[in-house]
């Protein structure tokens, strides 16, 4: 059976990875358009 | 109704067509930009890594993942949220693809340019059949959940709902092609992944996962055995579909094509990673239903239902629909406006040009683009005014797709092939595919394509093999 601890991790992981991942994209973005390469 | 906290009809209008305002008016401000064929179809072949990865991580991102990655928890547990996670594999594994596609076919269009030139005509045909039953299907899908959200959420009748998400999509992907598609996926994935953070959180704040974990293991153990059978045998029937769905289809092929040559593996893989937690933050939303006390009626809207008790536990009151709204109306839209503009595209390149020979110059190429989406989401609209279950369609369509992976890979990289041979393993992957999945098992009918798919492939890379062309440049 999956432990609470796993569990916790997991979702914990999930949750903070989605957020960086918003944030990634803003990063991104920044620095696309900075350089003039959005598209 | 079937939320309790839904919104009224005049917030749900108000918000849709907010939103639908907003992205024809940013699609009409983009597609400024589309001034040629390849403007408006691949918006200039020059998207970066920014607005690549985010376009590809907000297509993948379905009403589908945050419907259904709840269900798959809440019926599977946590092997159900890992199993719809791994779906993002696809993504990742498109990085070397797209390297390959940009080097095969520097001037290609669509996908049906690599089959056509890598499998002849029946291979092409082939293709052709199965991609366009599966987009098409994959469509009508995002649009009955659309009108089925709106009712449930928005209190607006089915049929006006799932016109208006389609009109919408319809409008700003006529004015801005492909252009309108990549900018719009950006806002809309922001949207996406902001709210399901808020959600989650939100829901963590009133049920800490020890307490969830703590119910789970007393009411149902089931969902946190490390060796659940049918969840294990998901993760790998979904992983494959996940395969075959993105090697194949023109939606992710028109974004290889779109992207800069050197930004199109990285955009995948990124897209892969930035995908792979979603359907695990959405998912345990779902796990949380019981502790929190919410009375599932319907399984299949378990995510917004336990979003919208947990956003009113927080104090939100209505502003618990419109989030929930917002975030799944984004979702949808990032799907639909992908598939209308990539199987048009198909309709125009593969069809139009491809089948019926005709030559398209710059002056009747918009007419001929805007025709094809609009005939698009029309047979879309005929076949989701029913409203009637068409699920049961894309999932069995696992096997079609799957039996094209191997084709799609040998294609691209190997140098000999024995190409009917491989025309005839994707026949049978799908023919045996379909079989188990009706007659044996539904999780098993994206593995057996594969699997028969993959066996007529390798044995046409040494049976009677003949070389490939290199690469040829196209349109």
């Amino acid at each position: 059976m999956f432990s609470a601890g796993f569990l916790t991790a997991l979702v914990l992981l999930g949750l903070v990875w989605t957020a960086l991942g918003a944030l990634a994209l803003i990063v991104l973005l920044v620095r696309d358009w900075k350089r003039g390469e959005l598209w | 109704m079937i939320l309790a906290a839904a919104l009224n009809a005049q917030t749900g209008w108000s918000i849709v067509i907010g939103l639908g305002v907003l992205w024809v008016l940013l699609g009409i401000w983009w597609g400024r930009k589309a001034k040629t064929s390849e403007g408006f179809m691949l918006a200039g072949r020059n998207v970066g890594l920014a607005l690549g990865s985010a376009t590809a991580m907000a297509t993948w991102v379905t009403s589908n993942t945050t419907m259904v990655a709840p269900l798959l928890a809440y019926e599977k547990g946590v092997w159900g949220m890992l199993a719809y996670a791994s779906a993002s594999f696809g993504l990742m594994l498109f990085a070397p693809l797209a390297f390959r596609i940009r080097r095969l076919l520097p001037r290609g269009v669509t996908a049906g340019d690599f089959f056509r030139m890598r499998y002849g005509h029946a291979g092409w045909a082939v293709f052709l059949v199965i991609t366009l039953v599966y987009s098409i299907t994959w469509l009508v899908t995002m649009a009955i959940a659309g009108g089925k959200l709106l009712e449930a959420l928005g209190d607006i009748p089915y049929q006006q709902g799932m016109t208006l998400i389609l009109v919408v999509c319809v409008l700003y992907t006529l004015f801005g092609g492909l252009y309108a598609v990549i900018g719009t996926d950006f806002i809309q994935s922001l949207i996406i992944l902001v709210g399901i953070v808020f959600i989650g959180f939100t829901v963590i704040n009133h049920m800490d996962v020890g307490t969830v974990h703590e119910h789970i293991s007393r009411e149902q153990p089931a969902l946190l055995d490390v060796m659940m059978p049918a969840a294990l045998l998901a993760i790998f029937n979904n992983m494959l579909f996940g395969f075959g769905e993105v090697m194949h289809n023109n939606v992710w092929w028109s974004r290889a094509f779109a992207m800069r040559e050197k930004v199109a593996p990285k955009a995948f893989f990124l897209s892969g990673i930035l995908w792979f937690p979603i359907p695990i933050a959405a998912g345990f939303i779902a796990l949380a239903a019981g502790p929190l006390g919410v009375n599932v009626t319907d399984p299949s809207k378990v995510g917004p239902q336990v979003a919208e008790h947990a956003l009113g536990l927080a104090g939100l009151g209505p502003l618990a629909g419109v989030i929930i709204l917002v975030v799944l109306f984004c979702s949808m839209a990032s799907s639909i406006d992908s598939l209308l503009a990539a199987t048009s595209d198909l309709l125009v390149r593969d069809i139009y040009e491809g089948v019926f020979k005709q030559t398209l110059d710059p002056q009747r190429f918009r007419p001929v683009a805007a025709t094809s989406i609009i005939v698009v989401s029309l047979v879309a609209w005929g076949l989701a005014l029913s409203g009637w279950n068409i699920d049961q369609v894309l999932f069995s369509a696992g096997p079609l797709v799957a039996s094209l992976i191997w084709p799609v890979i040998a294609g691209l990289f190997w140098k000999r092939l024995n190409r009917p041979l491989v025309v005839v393993g994707m026949l049978s992957g799908c023919v045996a595919g379909l079989l188990c999945y009706f007659h044996l098992q539904t999780y098993t009918g994206a593995l057996v394509g594969a699997a028969v798919s993959m066996t007529f492939t390798i044995a046409a890379r040494w049976i009677a093999p003949s070389p490939l062309e290199p690469a040829t440049p196209s349109a």
